[in-house]
């Protein structure tokens, strides 16, 4: 029997969604000084009525919605996936105000890939956006990385217990401290520490590049926001194609790996466990696949002969190949390149990185570096009991912070979402090929979406159906959440109008 | 008398001729591109090793390495009047970088960005669909660079309605967060959750 939510639940889930939108609106707050601070009055306006959104519907919400009820674990995922709904309902509004956007869908897709930080995007004319819509494009990928509910936890909740459930949630499950609001404040601290020492690198080289000292600034700050958050937007149309300098392709393949590493590594990197990183099933895993699916494209790219030399083929493809398999986005060729120059071949072997994808608890997306961690060790384990005499007790392990003995429910619960996973990937393909995209082609964009990466072959476009930017917008969606949210909220709205 | 009539018509046509002539640059025709950038990036092998001319808005900055430097051209649907100046959305920007002697940059006046529709730029060179010198780029290299037509600025006028829908939505945030912290401490009843 389906329960119908009581109406304290209702005022939990409205109480709590506000305070997020109210945190939204306060982020918007630096795009609207960046615009001030280069006289882009409209932009400024824009942002003012955006804020202004975003303050009616979060106060309004916590005016109507008063309760002292605290969470339980089925209001945390509707609060967090209800907020990214909202989020980016009212996130979008700058985008749609300057006149940049076809249409309020493709804003909204923009937004959802900044906040899942995809990085694909539909945004018309981006070379001649402001800069105050620039910073909050990449400010929505940076947030969106860190989690916009971390950023909630991190400011506006005081001490609730439900805080957590709201953390996990947003597809993150690290308890980094004991307290879940000190966890994020340490993602926070470790985030903010790589965003100084990021922009400082590529600030410096960008000026080195021949930028004036503002541009590379700006430029150096929302590449690191791209790179970190593992989002892929960048100023430029052109991409990271537009510095045509490996220093800074090398600066931003580094931020890139960090930026897709598990928080708990970082932390216990932080707190001087150095060994961890070399032991850690999720760099194993990521340095595996990431070399197999380079070998595989640089094999195929030589026989093609696209590149001219040994260097220039392998500086594209490690660039390109890293990029999606750490589901960044950033590329240094064109998008159409994929197709015209990259063949089949060099395409499937970008769509397995990007589907295998980052580390848990991360700012990437994918099935994760730990998922076919335990998969894999599990296969193996499999083959090792058939091989051993009957009576052999066959054990496995693998190493995440501490050693963790696989157990069925642990390798069932992995299966289960990389499956969750393949099926999105799947859907997602199909709905392209049924619009006339050539299969290979669909599945990298659909792969790209659901895995929140941002490379793209050129299918999306603001000409695009409508129906295929709604399965990307929800596949995005679901690929950032990790299902479970999104499907909460969905069993919520079913058990409001069905419950009893 | 007829001196002085042919000294006037004289001062007037100058004047037209002077006042004629930036109209003249300003409005001289834009060449269409052959091949467009779409063209060369969708059949890449096709014009690998050629001497293209292309033509289009300098964008962004000129990024001066010494003797050369990168300029970026589009030739996009925005390349003679952006969104910001009222174009219709035409997709995405495309265009192609230009690697080019940094002394003939300097006759580029305007960089297109939100407050600037940059310079009409044509240059001829060499297409490289995987450039030797540039670590594998799609680029050309200019030996010659000719502006059409000088770039300007743009002024974005703050739209009336929006100034109005702010302060509305203000006035209505600022009513709202009064209520919520004047009833913060009034809980409804809980009904047996």
């Amino acid at each position: 029997m389906i329960v119908r939510p009581r109406r304290e639940d209702h005022l939990v889930v409205g109480k709590y969604t506000g305070k997020v939108i109210v945190g939204v609106g306060m982020l918007m707050v630096i795009p609207l000084i960046t615009s001030i601070a280069f006289a882009e009055w409209d932009t400024a306006v824009d942002f003012i009525i955006s804020i202004a959104a975003c303050l009616v519907f979060g106060f309004g919400t916590q005016a109507i919605c008063r309760t002292q009820k605290d969470l339980s674990w089925s209001h945390g995922l509707v609060v967090a996936s209800g907020s990214w709904f909202f989020a980016t309902g009212l996130g979008a509004l700058p985008h749609y105000l300057s006149g940049h956007a076809g249409s309020y869908l493709d804003t909204l897709f923009d937004v959802m890939s900044g906040y899942t930080t995809t990085g694909l995007y539909l945004m018309q004319d981006l070379d001649h956006v402001s800069m105050g819509l620039s910073m909050w494009r990449h400010l929505l990928t940076y947030a969106g990385g860190q989690g916009i509910v971390v950023i909630a936890l991190t400011f506006l909740f005081k001490g609730t217990a439900g805080a957590y459930k709201v953390y996990v949630g947003e597809g993150k499950d690290e308890r980094l401290l004991p307290n879940v609001i000190h966890t994020a404040r340490a993602i926070w601290l470790v985030s903010l520490t790589w965003l100084v020492i990021g922009t400082l690198f590529l600030g410096v080289r960008g000026m080195q590049l021949g930028q004036g000292p503002v541009r590379a600034f700006f430029h150096g700050l929302w590449v690191f926001m791209g790179a970190w958050s593992t989002g892929g937007f960048a100023p430029q149309s052109y991409n990271t194609f537009w510095f045509h300098d490996i220093g800074y392709e090398v600066i931003c393949i580094v931020i890139m790996i960090a930026g897709s590493f598990n928080f708990a590594l970082h932390w216990a990197m932080w707190t001087g466990n150095r060994k961890e990183i070399r032991k850690n099933v999720e760099t194993i895993s990521f340095f595996i696949t990431l070399s197999l699916t380079t070998m595989v494209a640089t094999f195929f790219l030589a026989k093609a002969n696209v590149y001219p030399d040994a260097m220039s083929l392998f500086r594209k493809v490690f660039y390109q190949l890293a990029s999606g398999h750490t589901t960044t986005g950033f590329s240094t060729i064109y998008a159409r390149a994929f197709v015209t120059q990259w063949g089949p071949v060099g395409m499937i072997a970008t769509t397995v990185a990007m589907a295998i994808g980052a580390s848990a608890c991360s700012t990437g997306g994918g099935i994760k570096g730990i998922r076919m961690g335990v998969i894999s060790k599990a296969f193996f384990q499999d083959i090792r009991r058939m091989i051993s005499p009957e009576s052999a007790v066959v054990m496995e392990k693998y190493h995440h912070i501490r050693d963790t003995w696989l157990s069925d429910g642990l390798v069932r619960g992995a299966m289960t979402v990389t499956i969750a996973y393949v099926t999105l990937y799947g859907i997602a393909t199909i709905i392209g090929t049924m619009y006339g995209y050539p299969l290979v082609d669909s599945a990298f964009e659909a792969v790209s979406a659901a895995s929140n990466t941002g490379l793209s072959c050129g299918v999306t476009s603001p000409l695009m159906p409508a129906v295929m930017k709604v399965t990307y917008i929800l596949a995005m969606w679901l690929g950032r959440l990790e299902f479970m949210s999104v499907f909460a909220l969905l069993g919520y709205g079913v058990a409001v109008v069905r419950g009893k | 008398m007829t001196k002085r009539l042919a000294i006037a018509f004289a001062a007037v046509a100058a004047l037209l001729v002077l006042t004629a002539a930036p109209a003249f640059a300003a409005d001289a025709p834009i060449p269409v591109n052959k091949p467009n950038s779409t063209a060369l990036v969708e059949h890449p092998k096709g014009y690998d090793g050629l001497t293209v001319t292309f033509t289009g808005e300098a964008i962004g900055e000129v990024m001066a390495r010494g003797t050369y430097a990168w300029i970026h051209l589009n030739d996009d649907a925005y390349e003679l009047k952006n969104v910001e100046e009222g174009a219709k959305l035409g997709g995405y920007n495309s265009g192609m970088a230009v690697y080019v002697p940094t002394e003939l940059t300097k006759q580029i006046d305007t960089y297109g960005d939100y407050k600037h529709e940059g310079s009409i730029v044509q240059i001829t060179g060499t297409f490289n669909a995987a450039c030797k010198e540039h670590g594998g780029d799609m680029d050309i290299h200019a030996t010659s660079v000719r502006v059409l037509r000088p770039g300007h600025v743009v002024v974005d006028v703050v739209q009336p309605w929006k100034v109005w829908l702010a302060l509305a939505l203000i006035a209505l945030a600022f009513g709202l967060w009064r209520v919520e912290r004047a009833t913060r401490n009034l809980v409804r009843p809980n009904r047996g959750v």
